[in-house]
């Protein structure tokens, strides 16, 4: 397959060099070799072998997907995908309403905002959730395990533990009720301190340790294979403030959210976000937006707008809005 | 700019290169509009060579002009105008998606992009039961929801077949875009049948979350690799009568400022269509499918007109 010399990930000078000298597909890089090659642009030996190598390996990495392996690479059909959603699980909320407006829990290979005003508990339900994901297959849930970012700090060990004692009692007396095999065998390794084991905390101080965070997460997920959740709380905290250059801002959110829409989709785990809310001041009123103004990077967003009232607004499948409320009791054990 | 080598043409030897490289004739370019005569004496190279090589490189290299009245008529065989679905849209876009074109769709968040993309990928697999490629670089694609929208137009059987007649390629970054493109134009040139059946149309949702983290600040590396992009999609557009649709997302230059498309003034020359897509009420709180679409920028139709759009 000829790939183009521009679009080779090469450094940018480099590529402008080599178009510069008339080289125009990968396979002439190829063939003119690395001393060639430093020769008629003018760079040393070893910057030429690492080009090379470079250019190597996006060819052959093309080469793997056209001769049909369609393993490691991301193209299906429709039809395919549509056997996969309808094979996937769900992540539970333990609130019915909540997951019913969601459409089943937070889903997997997607990325979930939940947005509200301080003390409405986007936190709570994050904790909530990293319990939830650990839940085995036979009681409903994925059976996998948590990472949780923090850059607010916000996050409570004991509130995780009582959390996480309720969530054991109710499955045992769902087991207790049913009286089933795997329910009881599945109840034994089920226990507070494997739920505690299984979440990751990482703790983020300011953006430049979540960047280099989210951007290593790939390699931590691929050592940990059952990570079926990734819960960053606070993803407008650490780029609200001291921040001058909002073109870098926004440039960084981006890498960001791509990066994130990578690790849902490759590791099949749901990416869970919290978001603080702005004050946006119209002419005759003022109303209550999501920080950033990044909301083209995530697929669902949850707002929960005071205390005992969830918002919810969906902005992909299903389309629609329902305004509940809910007493705070229900929904957390 | 292509670099002379042994083989390019017939008479074109490595000796000859190497005579022509150290009196500092490179590329076609530079053979072509150098002097003959002046090149045979410095090189030592027979004069008749010379002229047949270029006439040669001259036929291979350079553009030829066609009569507008023979462009016309290849235009007319070769030009199909697809249904997006929506028959708003359609009277919007001046009866459908042209091929050879390059379709824009721009709006804020929520405002219902990717809903009218899956939208026209339904509506061209079900109705004209052709195939499509779908370039998913924001992982919104979702299986069920296309599959809801083909349950409410067509009966039983033909679903299963219009889902596997739309493929899906996940890209999340632009050098796997552009790779994916140029897979994808290598197949399309060898034409390659077996699971492709006719292609006409290539939706990519969206270009800008893969070049924004590119664009802005002190690197220029972020506007070549765009127009890298754009020259892809015009190729494929053109060379192969597809028609192209893309998202893009909108800014303002100050927070009351009017709504404008990202990626700035290079991209804005890429589509020939741009399609602004926005939420009739802007608020949050209502429950609502219903969109207004306007022409930003249109070929045939004056800019302006709206309509409205039901994305349920």
């Amino acid at each position: 397959m000829q790939r183009d010399v521009g679009g080779l990930p090469l450094a940018p000078a480099l590529r402008a060099r080599l178009v510069a000298a008339g080289f125009q597909t990968a396979q002439e890089l190829l063939e003119t070799g690395p001393c060639g090659l430093s020769k008629e642009i003018g760079i040393s030996k070893e910057e030429a072998l690492e080009a090379l190598q470079v250019v190597r390996q996006e060819c052959h990495g093309d080469a793997a997907r056209t001769a049909g392996g369609s393993g490691a690479t991301r193209k299906c059909t429709a039809l395919e995908l549509l056997e996969e959603e309808q094979a996937q699980g769900f992540i539970i909320t333990f609130c019915s309403a909540l997951d019913n407006i969601l459409g089943g829990g937070v889903q997997l290979t997607k990325i979930t905002e939940i947005c509200g005003a301080p003390g409405v508990g986007k936190t709570q339900l994050c904790m909530q959730l990293a319990v939830d994901v650990q839940i085995p297959e036979c009681f409903g849930g994925v059976a996998g395990e948590a990472v949780f970012i923090d850059t607010e700090g916000s996050f409570m060990v004991d509130r995780v533990v009582d959390i996480a004692t309720a969530c054991v009692q109710h499955c045992q007396l769902i087991a207790e009720a049913h009286q089933e095999e795997d329910h009881l065998k599945a109840l034994e390794t089920f226990c507070l301190e494997s739920i505690l084991s299984h979440i990751y905390y990482f703790r983020c101080r300011d953006y430049i340790e979540l960047l280099a965070q989210v951007y290593l997460l790939p390699d931590f997920l691929s050592e940990h294979s059952k990570v079926r959740l990734v819960v960053v709380d606070g993803i407008a905290f650490p780029f609200r403030h001291d921040f001058e250059d909002l073109s870098l801002r926004t440039r960084l959110l981006n890498g960001l959210a791509q990066q994130l829409i990578i690790i849902a989709n490759d590791h099949k785990s749901a990416v869970v976000l919290t978001n603080q809310m702005t004050t946006r001041i119209g002419q005759s009123q003022s109303i209550l937006v999501p920080a950033l103004g990044w909301q083209h990077c995530t697929n669902h967003r949850v707002r929960r707008s005071q205390l005992y009232h969830i918002t919810l607004h969906l902005m992909a499948s299903e389309m629609c809005n329902l305004q509940l409320s809910l007493k705070m009791q229900k929904i957390l054990k | 700019m292509v670099v002379l080598r042994a083989g390019l043409c017939p008479g074109l030897t490595e000796e000859m290169i190497q005579l022509l490289r150290a009196n500092g004739i490179r590329t076609v370019v530079d053979f072509v509009s150098s002097d003959l005569e002046d090149v045979a004496q410095k090189c030592s190279l027979s004069y008749k060579a010379l002229v047949a090589v270029r006439r040669v490189l001259l036929a291979q290299f350079s553009a030829f002009p066609a009569n507008g009245a023979d462009l016309y008529e290849e235009l007319k065989s070769s030009t199909a105008i697809l249904p997006t679905g929506s028959p708003s849209l359609d009277q919007l876009l001046d009866s459908g998606l042209y091929t050879g074109e390059v379709t824009e769709l721009m709006g804020a968040p929520g405002s219902g992009k990717t809903q009218v993309c899956l939208g026209i990928a339904a509506s061209v697999s079900l109705s004209l039961k052709q195939h499509v490629v779908f370039l998913d670089s924001t992982g919104g694609f979702t299986a069920s929801r296309v599959y809801q929208m083909l349950r409410a137009r067509a009966e039983d059987e033909e679903e299963q077949a219009a889902l596997q007649r739309i493929q899906v390629v996940r890209v999340f970054d632009i050098y796997e875009m552009l790779s994916a493109l140029q897979e994808l134009r290598d197949r399309l040139s060898q034409q390659v049948v077996s699971s492709m059946g006719p292609l006409k149309i290539v939706v990519i949702d969206s270009v800008s979350a893969v070049i924004y983290p590119l664009l802005g600040g002190k690197q220029s590396e972020g506007l070549a690799i765009m127009m890298q992009l754009a020259r892809e999609l015009k190729t494929l557009a053109r060379e192969f009568s597809l028609a192209v649709v893309v998202t893009n997302q909108v800014t303002r230059d100050s927070s009351t400022g009017p709504l404008k498309p990202a990626l700035g003034r290079s991209w804005s020359f890429v589509p020939s269509t741009r399609v602004l897509l926005e939420r009739k009420e802007a608020t949050w709180e209502k429950a609502t499918t219903q969109r207004v679409a306007s022409l930003a920028k249109s070929l045939r139709q004056p800019t302006g007109i709206q309509v409205e759009l039901d994305t349920g």
